[in-house]
């Protein structure tokens, strides 16, 4: 559509023709140039320390003074007896987190948006992004109290009637995933709700008004409406979220990851930590993180493919 | 989308009668709220609670919804502290001009790449996304900040966070939603880019404009990490840095010079972290509310007509 | 990510085995990091670590030559918690008087591994660098040439350095090269050790809480049938504390890389040999230790073993300690000063006692690790330093028994008195250093405020006795403090065997549990085969055969056998 013929246009210039171009839009390129020099200057100055993935880096030597191991470190970590549980790992709770960490946000800015005291609506908004701020330091170790088999978690389930014994809910890995899930969600929803609420206050309200008039009712008008009119922001995050399934939110894992439930809390990030920065292995933990990025961009060409053929829009 | 004839009055929406149907959503949409509430506050509450109480009765755990021996030792040892005053400064100051920086820098190469027909837009996007997941690490970083002279040195906290992409592909998705014919209709006034982009596109997008404000903001106030790293000089340290410190220090038995004191030994580690946790966050929470009408009010009433 | 100090002489923890998630970076299988080295009270005249030389007369200290040229030396310390600034109090004034150098403390607020890095990387390091000895970024950086030989400094410009440092202190650090790069604190040498016995303290302790232990008449839990009658005993005569469940037993966190508890801690109480013919032992597979474990496993199968100990990290296990909650604990004595306070504070009865715990089958007396010739850090010049002549000044007079007096006692007349030529401390300055210390330390900043240079043993004499209710938990470890220094294990980071080892810790880290919670012997014996299959499938052969070489570089270098 527009931006392939656009594309198309510039890519029948000829030389003499783009530079002409590129005169004529000379200011809005000059709005574009600082940028493009500080992540020159910030991104790609330092990216070439990447290259210490295939070396033997000492931090007391230079990058071009380490030697060359070609890809023994991936080697190592693919090989490593562990890779297939900390794999499965790390995707199973990015999955549970994307399929429905990542809608509850949504759903929620959406009831939000229909409240319709202005005060209430704002007094739930600012307490609903209050756990954001408390560290995962300090929220594990509330949890682990909470979640403990005389804890208060325990308490409260026994006495609803909803279990019958009492569950170590950390000392059990069968729990770990969904305990990831909920803690991270419910911390993260109302800040995460945040964009979605300025999408849909940049909504044109005539065009409620015109459906009301129309006949529809509150359910037509957020489908119909207010869901599409947000439909950008929805996509752009949801790619650079699946872009992201191979990152684990550290901090939180880190803390509630115990040795009775490390068979389902051991993800790539708390591994690598361990064997690779921890140890003074920086070659190692690079080289890691490089397999992390080549497969991150991967998942965001294919998942930004995919919302441009189903949605017709696309992150460029 | 639904067409929609843009000659429909505006109308009273009290003059429509709600239905039945909308009354239960209402209802329940109010409970699922206060629901929402109850579990976020909790955990602040439990926090504030056990920081508010005695840290050596804390040790012994199972305050749940009120201080059992109130005091406010733990808020008094952090507050008096004699670096605060100055930290709070650093973070203040590094938060405002980081912030103010960040966002117009980035929205403003954000507007140009939002222009299709940009030349060299699809190489500028590619070069933006390889960084989002291609770094050279902490090493090569902190390398790279010696080379610039920016150790030890405020302008460490503004310079390497001023540009993000990823703010950027945020700011390109609501411009793109920008109806062109407002910006068309200024061009034809004779307007530049830049002035389109101040005068039209920044007044037109005051929510995005918030609310990346807001993430910039907060990731300014609670970085601790810019400090630790790549300033040595303690004059320089904002205040997280400098509570990560505190409680640090607050480890060892040895208590010093820094932490003044007209009290001893009545604060354990966990109960400076608590209270160090809700000093930093105090004034967030108070800023905040001046940001959030821009959220909560509609945009563009009638700006456009067909 | 979080060792914890405690008290200002405490050895870094996280040395001992493997890695604790801290970052130490290096793997050093060092029993003598461990311990903590405070001097207690009951000494033999003549203390004097064996060669440090008086003050000749011939030989002007260098830090009096320079006291009028003021100089400002910048000075890393890698420790977050760190909390002393310089000046303002006297010990700090009085000495940048008498030398004419300032000092400005670089300490990182978090992240010490990374923060060292990075400078090291960049080449931004400080003029004097305070590093726990034995982390691997020492030897990197003496190896690339970064840090100043201390004895090549003292030549060049300070030849008084030579009467007052310790040569076997320097010997123990001395390279092939024949230099010494850097200088320890609270080191103690066997000889050390050997002519003040019952002044070192070791950290490791068997802990019981007082009123439970009494309440079921204070059996013998040396045995592994007292042992476990007693933990039953306890936990049925109190099932609850407080209305929370009793914990029968309690030890360290349990880390990936294991618990230091059931490792060389235990060991230790069981009195394992580090060697045998000349080789270094293979402590693990000791059948006396074995045997424990499986007594562990056997209170686990039955359910003695909570949930929580395996769970809950420091923070957690600091509220169940003031609580009381805990029967009996393997946990280090250093590590419960807070919580103690709390419990004594509340009923001096529920306090934890130090006791006679698990002894081999021939009842052996525990060996336990003690304050070592490696000390705890080591201090070192960088080639950034611009001004080394008079660092290394500083350094001599913080070495000499001058320097001691004054970084412990303080001022004569001030602080302390000379009485028969003993130096005493004024009492009033004893007190309010008990009742507070945050004030003495702002006023004074000595008792080891400034702890990076401090010669314990010299200080023996000097320092008052420690009161309840720690008192007990300290004494009881003085008859079994053991010399380890030959045993301590250096693995420079990313080397063949380092990196060996970090996997056998890791695969040790989640076989533990296992054998701790397995619900029958023949489980136990299947899991912990199968764990030293893949230990040598690793190749642990080849850490054993260099703890066996630096074992004979050490008896060398401390002149033993």
């Amino acid at each position: 559509m527009a931006v392939d013929n656009t594309e198309k246009r510039l890519k029948a210039l000829g030389i003499r023709e783009t530079l002409a171009l590129l005169w004529k839009q000379r200011y809005l390129q000059l709005m574009v140039l600082p940028g493009i020099i500080w992540m020159i200057i910030f991104n790609y100055i330092p990216m070439g320390g990447i290259v210490i993935a295939f070396k033997n880096f000492k931090i007391t030597k230079t990058i071009s003074e380490a030697p060359w191991v070609g890809f023994e470190h991936f080697i190592e970590f693919f090989s490593d007896s562990a890779f297939s549980n900390i794999l499965t790992n790390t995707l199973g709770i990015s999955l549970l987190k994307l399929c429905i960490g990542f809608p509850l946000p949504i759903i929620f800015a959406l009831l939000l948006n229909e409240i319709r005291s202005v005060k209430f609506k704002k007094a739930v908004q600012t307490i609903s992004y209050l756990p954001h701020f408390i560290s995962w330091v300090v929220l594990g170790g509330i949890l682990i109290t909470w979640l403990e088999k005389s804890g208060m978690v325990n308490d409260l389930l026994i006495g609803l009637g909803i279990i019958k014994e009492r569950i170590s809910f950390l000392g059990e890995a069968r729990f770990f995933w969904v305990l990831a899930l909920i803690s991270d969600s419910w911390k993260e929803l109302g800040w995460s709700a945040i964009i979605y609420l300025a999408a849909i206050s940049g909504v044109d309200q005539q065009m409620y008004e015109a459906a009301t008039v129309d006949g529809a009712n509150k359910i037509h008008k957020i489908w119909y409406i207010t869901l599409p009119s947000i439909a950008g922001t929805i996509s752009i995050l949801l790619v650079l979220a699946v872009s992201g399934m191979l990152n684990s939110n550290f901090d939180q894992i880190f803390i509630l990851k115990n040795v009775l439930n490390v068979s389902r809390s051991e993800v790539i990030d708390t591994y690598v930590y361990q064997m690779g920065m921890s140890a003074g292995r920086f070659s190692y933990a690079t080289a890691v993180g490089l397999f992390k990025s080549v497969i991150a961009m991967i998942l965001l060409l294919i998942a930004n493919k995919t919302t441009s053929k189903l949605q017709g829009r696309s992150l460029y | 989308m639904p067409q929609l004839s843009a000659k429909v009055k505006y109308t009273n929406s009290n003059i429509i009668k709600r239905r039945p149907g909308e009354h239960i959503f209402d209802i329940l949409n109010v409970i699922i709220m206060l629901f929402v509430c109850i579990a976020s506050i909790y955990p602040i509450w439990y926090v504030l609670v056990n920081s508010l109480n005695d840290a050596t009765d804390a040790m012994t755990g199972g305050i749940y919804l009120w201080p059992r021996v109130f005091s406010l030792a733990n808020y008094q040892k952090v507050l008096e502290t004699s670096g605060i005053g100055q930290s709070f400064k650093i973070s203040v100051l590094r938060t405002l001009i980081g912030t103010v920086f960040s966002v117009f820098f980035t929205a403003m190469v954000a507007y140009g790449l939002s222009k299709e027909y940009l030349v060299g837009r699809k190489l500028y996007m590619a070069m933006g996304t390889i960084t989002l997941f291609f770094s050279g690490g902490l090493i090569p970083g902190f390398l790279l900040l010696k080379n610039l002279n920016l150790l030890d040195s405020f302008w460490v906290f503004i310079f390497p966070s001023m540009f993000s992409f990823y703010n950027l592909l945020i700011f390109n998705s609501f411009f793109r939603e920008i109806p062109k014919a407002l910006e068309e209709s200024a061009r034809i006034d004779g307007a530049q880019d830049m002035t389109v982009f101040f005068k039209i596109v920044l007044p037109l997008s005051k929510p995005v404009l918030a609310t990346i404000a807001l993430f910039n903001g907060v990731y300014h106030w609670n970085d601790y990490f810019a400090g630790v790293m790549y300033i040595n000089d303690t004059s320089l340290e904002p205040i997280q840095t400098y509570m990560y410190r505190i409680i640090a220090e607050s480890t060892s038995n040895m208590l010093s010079n820094n932490i003044s004191s007209a009290i001893t030994q009545t604060t354990t580690s966990t109960s400076i972290k608590l209270a160090t946790m809700v000093i930093t966050t105090v004034p967030i929470i108070c800023v905040y509310p001046f940001l959030q009408k821009y959220f909560v009010k509609g945009m563009m009433i009638g700006a456009v007509k067909e | 990510m979080k060792g914890r100090m405690k008290k200002v002489l405490a050895l870094l923890l996280c040395s001992a085995i493997g890695l604790s998630v801290s970052a130490c970076g290096a793997t050093s299988n060092d029993p003598a990091n461990e311990s903590v080295s405070d001097a207690g009270q009951s000494v033999d005249s003549g203390a004097e670590s064996t060669a440090a030389a008086e003050v000749s007369g011939d030989v002007v200290p260098g830090w009096q030559k320079h006291a009028d040229e003021k100089v400002t030396l910048s000075w890393y310390i890698n420790y977050s918690w760190f909390p002393a600034t310089w000046g303002g109090n006297l010990v700090s004034d009085t000495v940048t008087e008498l030398t004419g150098v300032d000092i400005e403390f670089v300490v990182p607020a978090g992240n010490e591994s990374e923060k060292l890095n990075s400078m090291i990387a960049s080449d931004t390091l400080p003029d004097i660098l305070t590093i726990g000895a034995g982390t691997s970024q020492i030897e990197d950086m003496i190896e690339a040439g970064m840090i100043y030989a201390l004895n090549e400094l003292a030549d060049e410009y300070d030849a008084y350095f030579w009467t007052v440092v310790n040569e076997e202190r320097a010997g123990w650090y001395t390279k092939e090269d024949g230099n010494f790069y850097g200088y320890p604190n609270i080191s103690t040498s066997p000889s050390d050790i050997e002519a003040n016995e019952g002044a070192f303290i070791s950290t490791q302790t068997f802990l019981v809480r007082k009123d439970m232990y009494e309440a079921i008449g204070s059996p013998d839990m040396t045995t592994p049938e007292g042992f476990i009658k007693a933990i039953k005993d306890a936990a049925e005569m109190f099932p609850e504390v407080n209305g929370r469940p009793i914990i029968p037993f309690g030890t360290h966190e349990f880390t990936s890389t294991g618990n230091y508890a059931f490792e060389s801690y235990l060991q230790n109480f069981l009195a394992i040999p580090y060697e045998q013919d000349g080789v270094a032992y293979d402590r693990l597979t000791d059948p006396e230790y074995v045997e424990w474990l499986k007594v562990f496993r056997s209170l686990g199968a039955e359910g003695y073993l909570s949930d929580d100990i395996f769970i809950d990290t420091r923070t957690q296990m600091d509220e169940k300690i003031a609580q009381g909650r805990y029967f009996c604990m393997l946990y280090q004595r250093s590590d419960i000063t807070d919580p103690q306070k709390a419990l004594y504070a509340n009923d001096p009865d529920s306090i934890y006692l130090a006791i006679d715990g698990p002894k081999n089958s021939a009842g052996d007396d525990p060996t336990l690790s003690g304050p070592s010739i490696t000390g705890w850090t080591l201090t070192m010049i960088s080639k950034n330093c611009e001004h080394p002549d008079r660092a290394i000044e500083l350094l001599s007079y913080l070495m000499s028994e001058e320097g001691q007096l004054m970084m412990y006692m303080g001022v004569e007349g001030v602080t302390y008195d000379m009485v028969d030529s003993e130096a005493v401390m004024k009492e009033e300055i004893i007190d309010l250093a008990n009742n507070d210390n945050a004030a003495y330390t702002t006023e004074y900043g000595g008792m080891n405020t400034y702890w990076m240079m401090a010669d314990t043993v010299m200080q023996i004499p000097w320092v008052p006795a420690t009161v309840a209710p720690m008192d007990q938990v300290e004494d009881w470890t003085r008859p079994y403090v053991s010399s380890m220094a030959q045993y301590n294990y250096i693995l420079p980071s990313d080397s063949d065997e380092a990196n060996i080892l970090l996997k056998v810790n890791n695969e040790w880290s989640s076989t533990l549990p296992k054998l701790l919670l397995a619900s029958t012997e023949e489980e136990f014996d299947e899991l912990f085969n199968k764990f030293l299959d893949k230990r040598e499938a690793y190749g642990y052969d080849k850490v054993l055969e260099e703890y066996t070489r630096q074992l004979k570089e050490n008896k060398r270098k401390l002149g033993i056998e």
